[in-house]
């Protein structure tokens, strides 16, 4: 549905973006992680077509956004992180002017929209009147107006309560479950991505440093916690066996790699062992392990 | 049909914002301010003066000579400042509060936008003149009554008419408001332009009132006097060459021939600098 090939991108002459690659499928919920100045809101933009890529492509749909942006735009939906309306202007009127530069606004499908994002009481009163929560709903009603096949989510549930979270996540579920709707879901929250995306990509200083599915970026490495006096001895020994030290001292070894005869060692060479602790890894752990800035 | 729709609501934008108003305002109070010096200060001074010279009174003090006074003295100096700030508003201030973000993700392309835009503001100034006229008008009927024609006299444009029959007289000050609010549209393109660059909106207002008055303050400097051609307010004034006797519609072709020009050349550079800048938060 949305295929995003080598996109460059440099501003000030910095490497903003260098060759980030990716495709999300139909009907998926793909998300894209990073630290803020990671290069998410500069894929986002390149995909919009708000931001110019050096190099690169994006098609949606199977057209390319470069040559026929108007076209590919056709079948995308967006939100951008504290969306800006005209706060001057009531809900309605903000649905008419947005939708109205897509084409025909019907009204009957903006009332039905309004209705589903639980706006309908307030949706002729002034924007500026909205909390930040029924601005994000009304931004909701707006990109699913008219009709898209691809939402493009830019950190959409930041300030928001839990509550607002949880009502934000549900509705993007379900629309996923009764439309088959396509997400791109940008975010710094891992918690969120967790549960809403189907596979998530790390993105850090402008570089795709991983790609994969959640389910498998939680167990693929399983690693263990030792509670060691000194503690020099356990990173000496660790690494005759080939271990990695990775966030939150949890040390991940070859696949192979028998704990027991570590624990083993570690006693040998005079180490008191108060805990061995098999970790699971989280979500957590991989972004920070892949968006780290000093540990490439 | 979508692009007027579309108009429609670039339109409401425009209209639904407070500030658009500021001008119409003022406008009023500065209307009703001159209206009143006009009938308790100036008229006895003028109709002292017509008869010395021998004008027929009923001319000078009428409402269509007031209306002409009124636009005249203001609508350059005031209104200006009105058109710019409207204008500098237009793109850089949707830019600076992030609705240029939404509208872009809508399939809308960037010169859609923003000949929505122009023809906005352009609508906005030729409307607002009109209404200033109206306005100025209605007032000066209200005060003056409607009997009389119209008196027009500007020694720096070389011009003096007289314009017994009122008929002629409020068809010819109509056409000259037309032709002064196709004049102001330049300041507006001034605005516009500054407003596509990366700058605030109030900076690109500022931008744009810096080059009109520069332009006007360099035409009235006296060893000038024989380039006045090559100025922008000057070209802008020949408004009033319609309510001259024997109109002289060749000067008036190429005066506003080079405005347009001028107009269409700060609209295409404005695009050209939309259309190469990144949009991000």
């Amino acid at each position: 549905m949305l295929k995003v090939q080598n996109l460059t991108k440099k501003f000030a002459g910095k490497d903003a973006l260098k060759g980030v690659s990716f495709n999300v499928r139909r009907g998926e919920i793909y998300g894209l992680l990073g630290h803020n100045g990671a290069g998410k809101s500069t894929t986002l933009g390149i995909i919009l077509s708000m931001v110019a890529a050096e190099k690169g492509e994006v098609f949606i749909g199977g057209i390319s956004v470069l040559k026929s942006p108007q076209k590919a735009l056709r079948k995308v939906g967006s939100i951008f992180e504290a969306p800006a309306f005209y706060d001057y202007m009531s809900g309605w009127d903000n649905l008419k002017v947005l939708v109205g530069l897509s084409g025909r606004f019907d009204k009957n499908a903006a009332k039905e929209v309004v209705e589903r994002v639980g706006l309908t009481d307030r949706i002729h009163s002034d924007v500026g009147a909205y909390s930040h929560g029924m601005r994000q709903r009304l931004a909701l009603a707006q990109a699913l107006l008219p009709e898209p096949e691809i939402l493009l989510l830019d950190e959409p549930t930041d300030g928001l309560d839990p509550e607002g979270i949880k009502w934000f996540r549900d509705f993007i579920l379900g629309l996923r479950e009764e439309r088959g709707m396509t997400v791109l879901f940008n975010s710094h929250l891992l918690s969120e991505v967790e549960q809403m995306c189907d596979r998530v990509a790390i993105i850090r200083a402008g570089e795709l440093v991983y790609e994969g599915a959640v389910a498998e970026l939680r167990d693929d490495r399983p690693g263990v916690k030792f509670q060691v006096e000194p503690p020099e001895i356990l990173e000496q020994v660790t690494s005759n066996f080939g271990g990695e030290k990775m966030t939150g001292d949890r040390w991940v070894f070859p696949e192979d790699t028998e704990i027991s005869s570590v624990v083993r060692s570690l006693i040998e060479e005079g180490a008191e062992v108060s805990e061995v602790t098999p970790v699971r890894r989280s979500l957590e752990d991989v972004y920070l392990e892949h968006s780290s800035l000093s540990k490439p | 049909m979508m692009f007027l729709r579309q108009l429609r609501g670039e339109l409401k934008k425009l209209f639904a914002r407070k500030r658009t108003y500021i001008g119409y305002v003022v406008f009023l109070i500065f209307e009703a301010l001159l209206l009143s010096l006009w009938v308790y200060v100036g008229r006895a001074q003028f109709e002292d003066l017509a008869e010395r010279n021998f004008i027929p009174v009923e001319l000078l003090s009428s409402s269509l000579t007031a209306t002409y006074w009124i636009m005249g003295f203001s609508m350059f100096l005031l209104g200006s400042i009105y058109f710019a700030l409207v204008a500098g508003d237009i793109v850089a201030k949707e830019t600076e509060d992030g609705n240029m973000r939404m509208v872009l993700s809508r399939p809308v392309s960037r010169l859609r936008i923003l000949v929505l835009k122009y023809c906005a503001v352009i609508i906005y100034t030729v409307t607002f003149v009109i209404f200033v006229g109206l306005t100025g008008y209605g007032m000066a009927l209200f005060a003056m009554g409607s009997e009389g024609g119209l008196f027009v006299w500007n020694p720096e444009m070389y011009i003096l008419a007289v314009y017994p029959d009122r008929d002629e007289a409020f068809q010819r000050l109509f056409t000259g408001a037309c032709f002064m609010g196709l004049s102001m549209c330049v300041v507006t393109s001034l605005g516009f332009f500054f407003s596509c660059l990366k700058i605030k909106p109030a900076a690109a207002s500022v931008m744009a009132l810096s080059v009109f008055f520069i332009d006007f303050v360099l035409q009235n400097i006296p060893f000038l006097a024989n380039h006045k051609d090559i100025f922008i307010t000057f070209r802008m004034a020949n408004w009033i060459y319609v309510l001259q006797e024997n109109i002289p519609w060749e000067r008036i072709v190429e005066s506003y021939s080079i405005l347009m020009g001028l107009c269409v050349s700060l609209f295409i550079l404005g695009w050209m600098v939309f259309q190469s800048r990144d949009f991000k938060t």
